[in-house]
């Protein structure tokens, strides 16, 4: 069966090139997701997305109504004692904390996969002076990932004097992060 | 649920005496091999009737039907009881003589009889054997209240059980008994196998296995695992067949009445391994469908190139291969029969390698 | 599969039966690029490229291919499903890891080489099936060729005397024929010589090739299927202590891997706690140990601040929520631990899930990080605890008498540089080992540090679950294709395309007729053939009897 041997050669000869070359298309195509790494994303003015209000407990136990910061700009920050960026950036926090209390500006933490034992060792290790809501549960997470892409922890969500997300950093912010983010965030129209 | 004890015991004893009769009928199968009357001659089983004219159908129909006509007609004396409307050979147009209306091959039984002391031995004692055989499994089931195949001891007696009564259904279908060697003493072999090396005392399934599925997805394989075990016995003595035929063309060996020639036809075997292949394959790809829902159950997704799940890919994927071949010029015959055995092997590697040694979900071989 | 040249000839006789007895693959012309090498034309090379790719030998390389390239995927260790046997590969083959890597054959079918051989393999089917189902509606809308002139040489064929006129007996044999739903065909006035005459032709089994393309396209669908389910659906996995609850939003999950198309705001918005999970193990018998059964019992809700529901979620019991199914993977041990320090405030409170090394026993292994206190411990917690010859080792699964046993160091944990740790590895660089030996501590003791560090407290035991939570769209019309896949494969295997002929000629002597039938049929036929035959010559052969009161058509005997 010479012949059947040689058209069996050549159709594999064929296939082999043909698959080289949609190896190839199929490479190009099936690129990285490309998740958009920006640390930080900013909303216009105007084009702000409704920030959902929550109500929940402090870590000390007392109650917060989100809606009761409206007409501050809020600085609310996910983290959790176990979550090494996080650590690292509460100074930085608590420094700009400190600098923007006299213009209105709240700073609330958002404590998630945390006991409240763990966290309040932390923050008074770290001098932290703002307050945190206890969310073990990632509620107020997944209440914000609605209507901004928090992917992560620790992430910082900058909320404007009208209750609108005019901002936010993925992953540990620095200090020019949030000094941007809070000088745009004033602009509110 | 306890394990039923008594009816665990029960279930050994058959399986033992399964095992033994099997043996036995594998002797008888010999015996006829060995001194069992020449079958070629006969022309009271339809078989080589249906051969004939299957090959006809093989090379095409413009072969003149002389040797059809001649041969079938012969065929049909002794077979023959008397065709209302008569006849034969009149008025026909110019070329074959037509013959009168095929009559209903001899009954199945009929023929085993005539077959000889030795077929009728080994079919009653393959009967007996497979009663038993049945019982054990049955018995197991009760003994442990699930569908008896929930680990690869109860997988190889259930599949074998399969295995055993389909190449009865030939038997009495296509009047193969000539394979009884091959079929029962693979059967013997595996059983053989399970009992001894692979023997997992009856107990309960881990809460993985706790699913109505099992009775779905295993049961499907069990069945399409046997068949396809009768298929790859099959296209071994097909290639031993056709060897021998080639060999007899070259002029190399001569037709006697050696063990050879007792063996079908290769053609007849094609057509065989070809029809058990097809009956095999649908069960297969419904096993799998079967495990894919089942897999989405318990562990959240329906595929997820698990390896045994990979091979059971695979193994489809290379019995598709023989169905294709088979339609491809220059890959009939020999090739597409390495190709199907490619597959059954591959069956096994999932079976008795990757299940047992490559680690992934589906570690419930229950081997230690 | 694949595009056969037409090989009927001008004769009638081997119209009926030249292109039919032969099979599918149209075997006379699958020779195509083979006999004659490519024609020169760029044009004719196309051509020529295309009937390659249709052809069934290409079809069967590529299915032998796709077999192999599965081969790898199998025995070595995958990327998407166990990532760390793939780092422990790297770590036992340093030689041959990278270069398999660069072939990928670490994520063997997720890799471009694998896509382009099913993309191939379904090109090449695609292309054969299409032309196929135009051919089978034409083949639908043409009737069965004429009869052939000596029906004698058709590898099935009878002749039987007939009382009727050649006119009545092929009537007679057409309604038996039409009667078992075959297609007729009968001469037309046209029709001169040998056509004309008193003949029927019949044909059935088309469904044959429906079922062939049924299969084929469906096939097709289950890929699409799958595509849909990739491109749209996602899985994601959760460990889940006793007593907590979890939203269901990408910080939360522990591994999320979205379709290509999936954004985190499509997640369905559902909550879920775990209130309990039980296990209970085989206590005695020869599968002591074993586990018997799994089930967690939640509360979740559909959406946030919706209706609380309780469910029992077990193995092979998924929880449906809105689309959504969250399934119970895996479970083990968290033991609750506490640290004070020297004052005695407590600086640490905690469940923390150890995660089994041994699943039959569930001997686990964890790390506790209380980076506040500048502690972290290293230990094995044993749900049965007995000791044996000095080594702690588990007797029993369930946590009859649970023990830790843990090694402490102090110092700083590196946890405030800002570097993402895993949560289950302590990096013990720049601390001290507390103890020489590691401290057994049975639930309820404490363990009194040395150098008034404070102390442990072993509390209690929890247990933890893993879930996965996946969505597939694809999945329902995965599985529909899948069905229709069998459904098609049956037919096409157990369906026989046949054609009948019956040709009725005055008798020699002059009263009624004598009848030849004729019957033809595929070869690679699942047989049965012969008995269909013989059954509907014999019928037809007692059709031409003035009716007896009882009409024994079945005789033979």
């Amino acid at each position: 069966m010479f012949r059947a041997r040689r058209r069996t050669v050549i159709t594999a000869a064929t296939v082999a090139a043909v698959l080289l070359a949609g190896a190839l298309a199929v490479t190009l195509l099936t690129q990285g997701n490309g998740n958009a790494s920006d640390s930080m994303i900013e909303y216009p003015a105007g084009h702000r997305p409704l920030a959902p209000d929550f109500t929940a407990t402090s870590l000390t136990g007392t109650p917060i109504k989100f809606a009761s910061y409206r007409g501050k700009t809020v600085v609310l920050n996910f983290w959790g004692s176990w979550c090494p960026p996080c650590r690292d950036e509460a100074p930085t926090l608590e420094a700009v904390a400190q600098q923007y209390a006299p213009k209105g500006v709240a700073f609330l933490g958002d404590d998630v996969a945390d006991t409240p034992v763990n966290a309040l060792v932390f923050d008074r290790g770290a001098s932290i002076s703002y307050p945190s809501v206890n969310d073990p549960g990632y509620a107020i997470v997944q209440d914000f990932s609605q209507v901004a892409p928090i992917s992560d922890t620790p992430t910082t969500v900058v909320i404007d004097r009208t209750g609108h997300v005019a901002g936010m950093v993925l992953g540990a912010a620095t200090y020019a992060d949030l000094t941007t983010l809070l000088r745009d965030a004033a602009v509110t129209r | 649920m306890a394990v039923n004890l008594g009816m665990a015991h029960v279930s050994s004893d058959f399986m033992i005496v399964a095992l033994l009769v099997y043996s036995l009928a594998v002797l008888a199968f010999a015996g006829d091999y060995a001194f069992g009357r020449p079958r070629r001659a006969t022309a009271s089983a339809a078989a080589p009737e249906a051969e004939r004219s299957t090959e006809l159908a093989a090379v095409g129909a413009a072969v003149g039907a002389a040797v059809a006509a001649g041969s079938a007609s012969a065929a049909e004396v002794p077979a023959g009881q008397a065709v209302t409307g008569g006849g034969s050979a009149d008025g026909a147009a110019a070329g074959g003589t037509a013959q009168g209306v095929p009559s209903p091959r001899l009954g199945a039984f009929r023929s085993i009889w005539a077959a000889g002391p030795w077929v009728r031995g080994a079919v009653t004692l393959s009967t007996v054997g497979m009663l038993a055989h049945l019982v054990a499994v049955v018995s197991r089931g009760v003994a442990v209240h699930r569908a008896p195949w929930g680990n690869m001891y109860e997988f190889i007696t259930a599949l074998t059980c399969v295995a055993a009564i389909f190449f009865g259904y030939i038997v009495v279908r296509y009047r193969a008994w000539a394979l009884g060697v091959f079929v029962m003493g693979a059967v013997v072999l595996a059983l053989g196998l399970a009992e001894t090396i692979i023997y997992t005392p009856a107990g309960p399934l881990v809460p993985a296995l706790q699913s109505y599925w099992l009775s779905i997805h295993v049961t499907a394989m069990t069945l399409a695992t046997g068949i396809f075990f009768v298929a790859a016995v099959l296209g071994l003595l097909y290639l031993v067949a056709e060897r021998y035929r080639a060999r007899i063309a070259a002029g190399k060996a001569q037709a006697g009445n050696g063990l050879l020639d007792r063996i079908p036809s290769a053609a007849a075997l094609d057509k065989l391994t070809y029809r058990t292949a097809i009956f095999g394959f649908p069960i297969w790809t419904f096993g799998v469908i079967a495990g894919a829902i089942w897999a989405d159950q318990a562990w959240g997704r329906y595929w997820g190139w698990d390896p045994v799940e990979t091979w059971a890919f695979i193994t489809w994927v290379i019995y598709a291969a023989y169905l294709h071949a088979r339609a491809t010029a220059g890959w009939r015959g020999a090739r597409a029969h390495y190709i199907q055995l490619l597959g059954f092997a591959s069956l096994i590697t999932n079976m008795l390698v990757v299940q047992v040694f490559i680690t992934g979900m589906h570690s419930y071989a229950g081997v230690n | 599969m694949h595009a056969p040249r037409s090989t009927e000839s001008a004769e009638p006789s081997d119209e009926a039966t030249g292109s039919f007895g032969q099979d599918d693959s149209g075997e006379a012309g699958s020779g195509t690029g083979g006999t004659s090498g490519p024609p020169a034309a760029s044009a004719g090379w196309l051509r020529w490229g295309w009937r390659q790719l249709t052809s069934m030998r290409t079809a069967l390389v590529l299915l032998c291919l796709l077999a192999l390239g599965s081969v790898p995927g199998s025995v070595l260790p995958q990327q998407g499903s166990d990532p760390a046997a793939v780092q422990q590969y790297y770590a036992s083959h340093h030689w041959l890891a990278p270069w398999l890597n660069r072939i990928g054959l670490f994520n063997v079918f997720a890799s471009p080489w694998f896509a382009a051989i099913y993309l191939l393999l379904f090109a090449s089917l695609v292309g054969c099936v299409v032309p196929r189902t135009f051919r089978l509606a034409g083949s639908a809308r043409t009737p069965p060729p004429r009869a052939p002139r000596n029906l004698a040489r058709l590898p099935h064929s009878a002749s039987y005397a007939s009382e009727l006129s050649p006119e009545a007996a092929v009537d007679a044999a057409a309604s038996v024929l039409g009667g078992q739903r075959f297609r007729l065909r009968r001469p037309a006035s046209g029709d001169v010589g040998h056509d004309a005459g008193h003949w029927v032709s019949a044909e059935k089994g088309y469904l044959r090739e429906v079922g062939n393309l049924i299969f084929h396209l469906s096939l097709l669908g289950v890929l699409i299927a799958i595509a849909i389910g990739g491109l749209f659906g996602y899985k994601a996995d959760k460990l889940l202590v006793e007593g907590s609850t979890f939203a269901d939003t990408t910080s939360a999950l522990d591994e999320f891997h979205p379709g290509r198309l999936v954004a985190g705001s499509d997640l369905a918005p559902f909550s879920l706690t775990l209130d309990t999970f039980t296990a209970t193990y085989l206590t005695s018998g020869q599968s002591a140990g074993q586990p018997e059964s799994f089930s967690a019992k939640v509360t979740y809700a559909a959406t946030p601040g919706g209706q609380q529901r309780t469910d029992n979620i077990e193995v092979n019991h998924p929880l449906s929520v809105d689309s959504v199914k969250v399934y119970l993977i895996g479970h083990g041990y968290a033991p609750v631990f506490r640290v004070t320090n020297a004052k005695g405030q407590v600086s640490y409170e905690q469940a923390t899930p150890f995660i089994p090394a041994n699943t039959g026993t569930l001997l686990s292994d964890g790390v506790i990080k209380a980076p506040d206190a500048s502690l972290g411990f290293m230990g094995v917690f044993v749900p049965t605890a007995v000791m044996t010859n000095g080594t702690l080792e588990s007797l029993f699964p369930a946590a009859d008498n649970p023990a830790v046993s843990l090694i402490g160091y102090s110092g700083d944990l590196g946890m405030n540089s800002g570097v993402p740790q895993s949560v289950y590895q302590l990096d013990t660089t720049g601390m001290t080992k507390i103890s020489g030996s590691p401290h057994l501590m049975y639930q309820g003791q404490t363990w009194k540090l040395p150098g008034s560090r404070g102390s442990i407290t072993y509390v209690g035991t929890k247990q933890w679950v893993s879930l996965a939570v996946t969505y597939d769209p694809g999945q329902i019309p995965a599985l529909v294709c899948g069905l229709l896949a069998i459904a098609g494969l049956l037919l096409s295997f157990f369906v026989r395309r046949r054609r009948m002929f019956v040709r009725a000629v005055p008798a020699a002597s002059g009263a009624g007729s004598v009848v030849t039938v004729g019957g033809l049929t595929r070869s690679d036929a699942s047989g049965g053939f012969e008995d269909e035959f013989a059954s509907l010559s014999a019928e037809l052969a007692g059709q031409d009897r003035p009716a007896p009161p009882n009409n024994q058509s079945e005789t033979g005997a």
